[in-house]
């Protein structure tokens, strides 16, 4: 440093200002503690506790879900499940393999010889007379391609020989030997339990579900307005055979008889729909090769709980992730500001 | 007073808090004549120092001696007291449609300042003044002070030189 340097550097701590008095006495008049707050952490180190804190939840409800349902995958799909409706209970279906009465889900079983597990669906009996709308879906393992083509083929032939139909066929066989065929048929309601017998022959059960939802209640309720309005219809008809009915009060009756038989047709069109999908079962079939259908893991206990666990996990990053793309743009804009302003204070400095 | 040692400045060897009066006490002085540097204005820098520890009272908590000293730390609430000061003479400048603040020159910077210095440190923007203040007067060292002004150390130093020398040409100026 130069010795002129030095001595404006002396000049100025000789000659630097002093708070006067007034300042002093202001600044060093006693004043109430500020009030404190139940956290006194700065932010800086709220945040190092706060993430590892939320980080922790996240895995500790992560294992508790997994104790606490440890059959439940909430982000993959079901394999092995029986859905029914809760007004009813369908008939019994005698499942390839399976015993009438076996019920549960079918983890924790050894497979059978043919890749079906025998503990696979819980099918309760149903009064037979009762009008319901049968749901079913199977994923059946075959060989190679040649073994798809084949049971694609029979199986739109088995829906043909039982009253019913194939309602659509996918087939793919992209490469490297591997391909599926996704099908789905609809047979007469009374049939679809031979038809999934003969369907699960094609090949290896991998998976399958079935529910019944019951249309009766539907029906009858249907049934009663189709009557109260026929009766109504009559009552009309009636009325206006009057021959001393005034013509305000027939063009009033007449307009009550349109309504009344639009609205007769329409539940008698609501009712034929309802026929109709009780008369017929829909089965959605899907047909694959070795790797293109991954066959059913068997876990243990502790094994259900760490999927269960892992998927609940999977749900929260999932989360976490969609949290983060809806902040980004925000985070973003935050920092672009406190950018400006940042280059704002130093425009504002550097002005002499 | 003098410009104090550097001894305040330095951490707390016993890593304890001191007393919020004893530091204000001692640093009033420092903190003044930084926003007087800062600043330009001594009424301003009046109302800046006390507001700068009123807010300094209410965080006393947050201050943690092993990160920096209470000058240091106040330096840094009173810039940003400052710049929020600065902001608000802008704007208000553009209301009132002031391009250029009448500013004494008599004894702004300095008790008894030399005029040629004094129209010197005027001539300087308040960026310079204020390395001039932290650097100078206050006597921070080099790390202390580019963490007041958020610059890297290597900033710190090339703005204080350039301020300096400036002040020196000026002086060479009014001798020749």
């Amino acid at each position: 440093m130069s010795a002129n340097e030095m001595s404006v550097e002396r000049l100025l701590r000789a000659h630097a200002p002093h708070a006067p008095e007034s300042l002093r006495a202001r600044v060093l008049a006693p004043k109430p503690a500020p009030v404190r707050r139940s956290f006194g952490l700065p932010p800086r180190r709220l945040a190092l506790v706060a993430l590892p804190a939320a980080l922790g939840l996240a895995v500790t409800a992560a294992v508790v879900n997994g104790i606490v349902n440890p059959g439940n995958h909430p982000v993959a799909g079901q394999q092995n499940r029986a859905t029914v409706a809760a007004t009813t209970v369908p008939e019994s279906l005698p499942l390839r393999g399976a015993p009438a009465d076996s019920v549960g889900a079918g983890a924790g079983a050894a497979p059978a010889t043919h890749g079906y597990n025998s503990k696979a669906l819980a099918t309760p009996s149903v009064t037979s007379s009762r009008l319901a709308h049968t749901d079913a879906s199977l994923q059946i393992r075959v060989a190679d391609t040649d073994a798809l083509s084949s049971a694609t083929s029979r199986a739109t032939k088995i829906a043909t020989s039982l009253g019913g139909y194939a309602k659509s066929v996918d087939y793919r066989t992209p490469k490297n030997g591997t391909g599926a065929a996704y099908i789905e048929l609809r047979v007469p309601s009374q049939n679809v339990k031979t038809a999934i017998s003969r369907l699960g022959d094609l090949g290896t059960i991998v998976s399958q579900e079935l529910s019944v939802t019951d249309l009766q209640g539907k029906l009858e309720t249907q049934s009663a307005q189709i009557a109260q309005l026929r009766r109504r219809v009559a009552a009309l008809r009636a009325a206006l055979a009057d021959p001393a009915l005034r013509d305000a009060d027939r063009v009033l009756l007449q307009i009550r008889l349109a309504e009344s038989k639009r609205a007769l047709a329409q539940r008698v069109s609501a009712r034929k729909g309802t026929v109709s999908a009780g008369a017929t079962a829909r089965i959605s079939l899907v047909i694959g090769t070795e790797k293109a259908i991954a066959p059913v893991v068997h876990r243990g206990r502790l094994g259900r709980m760490l999927h269960s666990a892992i998927g609940f996990l999977a749900l929260e990053a999932m989360i976490a992730l969609y949290a983060l793309i809806v902040i980004s743009p925000l985070a973003i804009a935050a920092a672009l500001i406190w950018f400006w302003r940042r280059r704002s204070v130093d425009r504002l400095l550097h002005a002499s | 007073m003098n410009a104090v040692s550097t001894s305040l400045d330095a951490p707390s060897l016993l890593g304890g808090r001191p007393a919020f009066a004893e530091v204000a006490a001692e640093q009033l002085d420092a903190v003044y004549r930084y926003l007087v540097y800062l600043t330009g204005d001594r009424a301003a820098a009046e109302d800046l120092t006390a507001e700068t520890f009123e807010k300094a009272f209410r965080s006393w908590r947050r201050f943690d001696p092993r990160r920096g000293s209470p000058r240091t730390w106040l330096c840094k609430i009173a810039r940003s007291v400052a710049i929020d000061w600065f902001r608000a003479e802008t704007r208000r400048r553009r209301r009132e449609e002031t391009y250029a603040r009448d500013v004494s020159l008599v004894e702004e910077f300095g008790d008894g300042l030399p005029g040629p210095l004094q129209e010197a440190l005027h001539e300087l923007s308040p960026a310079e003044r204020e390395v001039v203040a932290l650097r100078i007067l206050l006597e921070l060292d080099g790390p202390s002070a580019a963490r007041v002004l958020g610059i890297s150390q290597t900033a710190c130093s090339t703005r204080l030189s350039r301020a300096l020398r400036r002040l020196e040409e000026r002086m060479d100026d009014v001798r020749e």
